[in-house]
């Protein structure tokens, strides 16, 4: 019996390699299994190399794993263009079409698979629906009887999926998926490679991602504008908000730049609304003069970035965690902007409720940092509990404080009210200039002090937000890690194994990733000798930025790698038996 | 979590309280613009235009640039926005697109509006949301001491151009015409009442409304190009027999931005078509019961 299966698939993308992916989430997530499927294309619009992979579990999925269970090969050139996002291991069972004519002895990888087996997908295909069209439902039969996978549900589906195309061909699929099915009866696998069926009487469960998830998370925290230009892979959250933001009484820019976009999104939120906008890197590069006025004139606003593979244009298709240093440092000026990034789609609701959160209370931009894989993996999820959340409205003048009303007030928390067009009493002069607290320009050394305490100040509350930090493992353990974004799920299955394996070791994940918290972190190294960063940059920029601000402990290490190239839960499990080893022998 | 469209708070859109005067438009902060720099004329025939208009200052979002010129909101009681360089017209637009109820201005230079911020002015055009754009146009980056702007005339020497410009200026009114704008004039601060009275009207234009003043820079311009002179060079449109709805006509009359100094509306749509933030309340009122119905 397995409990944790991992497919991985690969074609042309006429092959329909993708869209099997989807029939099966959809299957799985029917019969209450959690999954996260992701894509990946080359970089053609249409057609050219694709592929997925499908992670399945009947517990919630952390991340999609490392070595396939199943390769799924349609033809091997396409197959080994995606290298070590698929890769295959000695435990991989490996299936693949006849017609590429390779030897099962001679198959080009450079391990020796568990099993082997060519099928005759295309020849399947013709013989059953007449064309090769239906190869993917082959496919889909192959898998769901070999492996036990929701065979009634993808019927199902299939059945929805073709209805509206007319009789004809929804049989031909049919018999395809039936094909497939029959093959795999008639051609067992050796060993049992059945899947554990799921617990029972699961509740309703949905696919989503991590954009879709941005998009109704701003809705509910009440966002009533958003202004942006379409990018890779961002643009679904616009997409989304432009269908229902109306139906909420806000309304959507798609602008003629992304500066014009977050322009608007500053205007609107001058204008008392709550507003957005989501963006990618080379977005977030010319977006960056624009949030530093919203900084100056303290203006709420949230600028979700998709991370994509960089510089400039970069893998505009694939995740990375480089644009840490951008999102941290690419405004001018002593400036802080709070960076949140939320560490799974799931997580992806929340953040963004947070974001909007801080910049309302806070009176600043908030930058959010998703990333490709969160932004457009999909993952099986439980429902929102949206009665979680609180949401929070910027502090407004009362009737008293508009008499000689001072939008700059210098206050305790550094937070002044906020009046917006409209109120009478509450007019002032927003502007990009230094400010006196009426809002007057003025360019006094002391004054100027005094706002940048204000603006800065103002925000070390954040780093008291312990809430915003995930902790897990062994309190007094002498070895950690530390990971964020959609890698983190990645470390915190390494830690969860290693720790069933009797190590010692523990993990924080920060969700808030600036302002640094010190003290969080300080606590977490108490106990540490040894501490391994995880991250998918090049530079390794959360580890960078932690040792700007905070004492680290005497082996403080990082594993990086560029986006592309998949971070495996083995690769830390490694990392953390070696330092586990040196720590013990030390 | 649902509130109604009409929720910015304004008290009365129709009805002015007591009459206003250029006081209510007049902030205490007083103007460090040279002695004699045109802008000071566009602030009060803007304070008249908006005294006309009846709108209280609160109900006003004055929104500009960076320049001499963009320094503008700062002068008057409206919520004023001194944004970045270039960007006025896309923040005025996400604030009349957030709050259409709103009055909103928009005011800068002609480097601001025509160089860096040019790409924009197309864009505002064809949205074509309710908005008011004054360029104060003096041919020259005020602020940063004369530089070339994008409407210095060729050949000119200025601090950045020492042996001459060897551009064409860029034509504001062929400009926004050509893009369809629905409301074009040009005046000059030497004509106050002339000046005042187009503000006003392309305030009441209902649609994207733009305003070209020749606001001469006394400390870096062209001497010939001075408030004086302009008096005795301006070519009033509705004297020499204009008629403002003929957009063939007023193209042909913008080709002469540079040389002859016309001063009225060349264009006004006699037919504007729907503005976009009008469309925007249709939309939220056509999909916002469903919700409602659905809770
Ligand atoms: C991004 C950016 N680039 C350059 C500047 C410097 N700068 C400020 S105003 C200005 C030009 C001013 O000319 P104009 O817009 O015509 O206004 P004027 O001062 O003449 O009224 C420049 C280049 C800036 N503030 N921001
Ligand atoms: S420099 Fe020119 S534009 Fe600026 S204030 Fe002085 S006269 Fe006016």
């Amino acid at each position: 019996m397995l409990n944790d299966l991992i497919i991985g698939m690969a074609g042309s993308g006429g092959d329909g390699i993708v869209s099997a992916g989807e029939s099966l989430i959809s299957a799985l997530a029917q019969d209450g299994y959690y999954a996260i499927l992701t894509k990946s294309f080359g970089s053609q619009i249409r057609g050219g190399e694709s592929s997925c992979r499908l992670r399945v579990a009947s517990t919630p999925v952390l991340n999609p794993g490392g070595t396939l269970t199943v390769a799924v090969v349609l033809n091997w050139e396409d197959f080994l263009r995606f290298g070590g996002e698929l890769p295959v291991g000695p435990g991989t069972v490996v299936i693949y079409e006849q017609k590429t004519k390779v030897a099962p002895d001679a198959i080009p990888l450079a391990v020796k698979p568990a099993i082997v087996r060519a099928v005759p997908m295309a020849e399947l295909a013709m013989k059953s629906a007449g064309t090769l069209q239906a190869k993917n439902n082959v496919v889909l039969g192959l898998l769901a009887g070999w492996f036990g996978l929701a065979r009634q549900s993808i019927l199902e589906g299939l059945r929805k999926k073709f209805a509206k195309k007319g009789a004809e061909i929804l049989q031909g699929n049919e018999r395809a998926y039936a094909a497939g099915l029959d093959y795999a009866d008639k051609n067992p696998l050796e060993g049992d490679w059945h899947f554990n069926p799921p617990q029972a009487g699961v509740g309703k469960r949905l696919i989503t991602d991590g954009n879709e998830l941005c998009a109704s998370a701003a809705l509910f925290a009440g966002c009533k504008f958003f202004g942006g230009y379409p990018i890779t892979p961002a643009t679904e959250i616009m997409q989304h908000l432009q269908r229902d933001i109306w139906k909420h009484g806000g309304s959507l820019l798609q602008a003629e730049d992304e500066i014009a976009g977050i322009a608007a999104v500053v205007g609107a939120s001058f204008a008392g609304r709550k507003a957005m906008t989501a963006t990618s890197g080379p977005g977030l590069s010319l977006k960056s003069e624009v949030m530093g006025l919203a900084s100056l004139a303290e203006l709420p606003l949230v600028c979700v970035n998709v991370q994509r593979g960089g510089p400039s244009t970069g893998l505009p298709t694939k995740s990375e965690q480089a644009d840490l240093f951008a999102a941290a440092f690419s405004a001018h000026g002593d400036t802080v902007r709070p960076i949140l990034a939320p560490i799974s789609v799931e997580d992806m609701f929340g953040i963004t409720v947070e974001a909007f959160n801080i910049a309302e209370q806070y009176q600043t931009p908030v930058i959010v940092l998703s990333d490709q894989e969160i932004a457009q993996r999909k993952d099986i999820v439980d429902p929102v509990d949206r009665s979680r959340f609180k949401l929070v409205e910027r502090l407004e003048p009362t009737a008293a404080e508009m008499v000689d009303y001072t939008r700059f007030r210098l206050t305790e928390s550094g937070i002044s009210p906020l009046s917006h067009p409209g109120m009478k009493g509450g007019s002032y002069l927003a502007a990009g200039i230094e400010h006196n607290e009426h809002g007057d320009p003025c360019s006094s050394g002391e004054m100027h002090e005094q706002m940048n305490n204000k603006r800065l100040n103002k925000l070390n509350p954040l780093k008291q937000r312990r809430d915003l930090f995930l902790l897990e493992g062994d309190p007094t353990a002498e070895v950690g890690v530390i990971s964020w974004g959609s890698i983190a799920g990645v470390a915190l299955e390494a830690v969860r194994t290693a720790r069933a394996q009797g190590l010692s070791v523990k993990l924080l994940i920060p969700k808030l990733l600036y302002p640094v918290a010190e003290e969080v972190y300080q606590d977490f190294f108490k106990s540490l000798r040894r501490c391994l960063v995880v991250e998918q940059s090049h530079q390794g920029q959360l580890h960078r930025i932690i040792r700007m601000w905070v004492n680290t402990p005497a082996e403080f290490t990082s594993l990086a790698k560029s986006g592309a190239n998949p971070i495996t839960p083995d690769d830390v499990l490694r990392r953390i038996s070696a330092m586990t080893r040196a720590t013990a022998s030390a | 979590m649902i509130t109604s469209t009409t929720d910015c708070g304004c008290e009365s859109t129709l009805v002015a309280p007591a009459p206003l005067t250029t006081k209510d438009f007049r902030s205490d902060l007083k103007p460090i613009w040279c002695p004699g720099c045109g802008d000071y004329g566009v602030v009060t025939a803007l304070y008249r235009a908006l005294v006309a208009i009846g709108r209280p200052s609160h109900e006003i979002a004055f929104i500009s640039g960076i320049g001499c010129s963009s320094r503008i909101p700062g002068y008057t009681t409206a919520y004023g926005f001194n944004t970045v360089h270039g960007r006025a017209l896309p923040v005025a637009q996400g604030i009349k697109m957030a709050n259409p109820d709103l009055l909103v201005l928009v005011a800068g230079g002609d480097g601001d509006g025509f160089s860096i911020g040019g790409g924009h002015v197309p864009h505002a055009i064809r949205r074509n949301l309710d908005l008011t754009y004054i360029v104060m146009d003096n041919h020259i980056y005020g602020l940063t001491k004369g530089q070339l702007s994008p409407t210095t005339p060729r050949g000119a020497k200025t601090s950045s151009s020492t042996y001459g410009s060897m551009e064409d200026p860029v034509n504001p009114l062929l400009y926004v015409l050509s893009y369809g704008a629905g409301f074009v004039a040009q005046g000059v601060p030497a004509d106050m009442d002339g000046l005042a009275k187009m503000i006003e009207e392309a305030i009441r234009y209902p649609g994207f409304a733009f305003v070209n003043v020749q606001s001469p820079c006394i400390t870096f311009g062209d001497p010939d190009d001075q408030l004086k002179i302009q008096k005795t060079k301006m070519r009033k449109l509705a004297a020499e027999g204009h008629d403002p709805s003929n957009w063939l006509r007023a193209m042909e009359l913008a080709q002469d931005y540079g040389k002859e100094l016309y001063t009225g509306v060349f264009y006004r749509n006699p037919n504007p078509p729907p503005t976009y933030d009008s469309q925007i309340r249709e939309r939220q009122a056509t999909l916002r019961p469903k919700v409602a119905a659905a809770g």
